[in-house]
């Protein structure tokens, strides 16, 4: 079973929300990446979703794209960061990975190649912000023919509206429910319609429902905190990360607290 | 593939917030190109706004000298300068068919800025233009013309701070802003149905030359250029002769320093396929599969991808496309300016640097049309430090 699945079905199991951090792949550096890594599954990650740094990054806001040009500026490339990957798998690190990436990495590394060295160094599952369900047929066809290929997770906007049966049609893993219009770290904006979006998606998910986009503490979610199965922090992570020069202690006490905030546990 | 495709080329890469976007755009843009009224309209604001129809000015000096026949589409003399309010005009009815009260706008010479600029102070649109703050600098002129216009101009500091990062800037903003404002996308890039509306609204450059041509000469031309950055006026100086087949058809792309020296602008000679700014197309590339900056002494040819339609008429062979250096456009545009009395623009200077080279291998009765997209008034500093040996910007 997919890690992703495995770990969903224990989170469901125990009535806990899941709760994703994102972080560009490469920061501070290489080796004291891993060390953050291990350092998240530890305080109890529940998934964590790996950005690959591009140099055009469209869907992402200021945070995550100075991040990704200092990422780059220290040579990390997704060859790098498999060898991270396959390192932390051999140590044994079981923290279910998704890669967030655009398309053109992907396209440049080859398709068929791509899946592959997911499948074997352990990579879970993948977001892709600019591949729409439209343009996923190439990439699906060989996810589904390879072994232990990563899940492609479906992502769903506030304006996605009738498109919404469609999306969710067949989806796997978790759904990434977008929580405003535009890129990545708008500080708790949410669409002005987003409880009646997530519950619509909820509706029709057979699958657990994530929220990012704008996120920083477990208050940010309280109201949709019925709806939605858990979420994803990702450029409020990252300032975090840096404002404290990525002391682990910091990262733990953070995943921590937002963790037991948002599972109520005192 | 669906008709979002040129080939391979082309679809729509973009994030699942603007989906519902474009395919309203799409269909908005159908509807639009069936409606009679809407056709009249475009035409009535090229005709009584812009000044079309353009003049097809033989260049006798220069016809005389390289050994043929050599005419130019008069795209400067265009409301604004160039060829790119042709489009925008087009698109800003569209804007405003659909309902849409703002445009916003990604410009890397400044032209299409300075053109939406201008199309929404005439239809009282609000307007913001996206520009990388390299081409800040070094099209200052544009700059203080979009101000006037009423427009905002944001620079844009990020990557290579020109045209590509404007253009990254202008779709975050688009994905944020989508449900009242219309993004006016300048080149024949994007996501579908971008290319083809570009294409359909600058068609104009060549049902009107290859007219003007049948009634100068009485047939048909032998060679048509045009330069291709991202390939507007290029795709609108093709689109009436792509079907005739025996019109050789030639697209300039900038060769900046040299395709040797990795220091130029041309996706077709030395990219290979790739996903930016919602669509697959040549893209140069580096060995990680990130976006490599571009180079050219024009600012509007200074992108790294290129138009899908464009990469698909190249790997069918029906344009051959070729490259010249910033040092031989701007010998041609010298050669434009002493010899005819017009002062090109540097990216039309690159489409002429070629016609001339190409002129003399034709025999005297051949004729060459070429596309002369825009005046060169905005790159009056370039020109300058260019010619006297400075280090020119970029």
């Amino acid at each position: 079973m997919n890690r992703i699945e495995k770990k969903l079905a224990l989170l469901k199991e125990a009535g806990h929300k899941a709760f994703i951090t994102y972080m560009t792949a490469g920061l501070p550096d290489m080796d004291r990446c891993a060390d953050v890594i291990r350092a998240q599954e530890e305080a109890g990650t529940d998934i964590l979703e790996l950005g690959i740094p591009f140099s055009d990054p469209v869907a992402d806001g200021p945070v995550i794209q100075d991040a990704s040009f200092r990422s780059i500026q220290k040579g990390t490339n997704l060859k790098k960061v498999f060898d991270l990957v396959e390192k932390l798998r051999i140590e044994g690190c079981q923290i279910p990975i998704v890669f967030m990436m655009y398309y053109n990495t992907i396209s440049f590394y080859g398709i068929a190649a791509f899946v592959a060295k997911c499948a074997s160094v352990g990579v879970d599952g993948l977001i892709i912000p600019d591949l729409p369900y439209e343009e996923q047929g190439n990439l699906k066809k060989v996810i589904d023919k390879t072994q232990d290929a990563p899940i492609l997770v479906p992502l769903v906007s506030p304006v996605s509206k009738q498109r919404i049966p469609m999306l969710l049609k067949d989806a796997k893993g978790f759904v990434y429910c977008v929580s405003s219009m535009g890129v990545t770290g708008q500080e708790a904006t949410f669409h002005k319609d987003i409880l009646q979006y997530l519950q619509k998606v909820k509706s029709v998910s057979k699958i657990p429902v994530m929220m990012g986009f704008g996120i920083r503490t477990a208050q940010d979610i309280v109201p949709m905190g019925d709806v939605i199965d858990g979420c994803i922090v990702g450029s409020y992570f990252i300032q975090l990360m840096e404002k404290n020069n990525y002391n682990l202690e910091v990262i733990k006490e953070y995943i921590t607290t937002f963790k037991n905030e948002m599972n109520g546990v005192k | 593939m669906s008709e979002s495709y040129y080939g391979e080329y082309g679809g729509q890469f973009v994030s699942e917030a603007l989906m519902n976007t474009l395919h309203e755009l799409e269909e908005a843009f159908h509807e639009a190109c069936k409606d009679p009224e809407f056709m009249k309209e475009y035409h009535y604001y090229l005709k009584e706004y812009v000044g079309r129809e353009t003049p097809l000015t033989l260049a006798n000096r220069l016809s005389e000298k390289y050994g043929c026949k050599i005419y130019l589409k008069r795209e400067d003399l265009n409301h604004t300068g160039a060829h790119k309010i042709n489009n925008v005009i087009g698109q800003i009815l569209l804007a405003r068919r659909m309902g849409k009260t703002k445009v916003i706008a990604e410009t890397g010479a400044g032209q299409h800025g300075v053109a939406t600029a201008t199309g929404a102070a005439l239809f009282n649109m609000e307007c913001t233009v996206y520009m990388g703050t390299e081409d800040i600098e070094r099209q200052h002129l544009n700059v203080m013309r979009m101000e006037m216009l009423g427009a905002k101009v944001i620079g844009v500091q990020s990557g290579s701070n020109t045209l590509k990062d404007a253009t990254n800037e202008a779709i975050r903003t688009w994905a944020k802003t989508a449900e009242d404002t219309f993004y006016i996308i300048g080149s024949a890039v994007g996501p579908h149905p971008y290319p083809m509306m570009v294409k359909e609204f600058q068609r104009i450059i060549s049902v009107e030359a290859r007219k003007q041509f049948m009634e100068k000469e009485n047939r048909l031309p032998d060679t048509v250029i045009a330069c291709v950055g991202g390939g507007s006026n290029s795709i609108g100086m093709f689109a009436e002769f792509i079907q005739d087949t025996e019109v050789e058809l030639i697209g300039v792309e900038a060769a900046g320093m040299g395709i040797a020296s990795g220091k130029h602008a041309a996706a077709l000679a030395a990219g290979k396929a790739g996903i930016l700014h919602g669509m697959r197309s040549y893209l140069l590339q580096d060995d990680d599969g990130n976006v490599k900056l571009a180079h050219s002494i024009s600012a509007g040819l200074d992108y790294p991808g290129v138009g899908p339609e464009h990469a698909y008429l190249n790997d069918i062979k029906r344009v051959k496309y070729v490259s010249v250096t910033d040092e031989e456009a701007m010998e041609a545009l010298s050669e434009l300016c002493r010899m005819e009395g017009i002062i090109p623009a540097i990216e039309s200077a690159h489409a002429l640097a070629y016609a001339l080279k190409k002129a003399k291998t034709m025999k005297k009765n051949q004729a060459i049309v070429l596309c002369l997209s825009g005046r060169g008034d905005k790159d009056a500093a370039t020109i300058e430090a260019y010619f006297n040996g400075e280090d020119y910007l970029n």
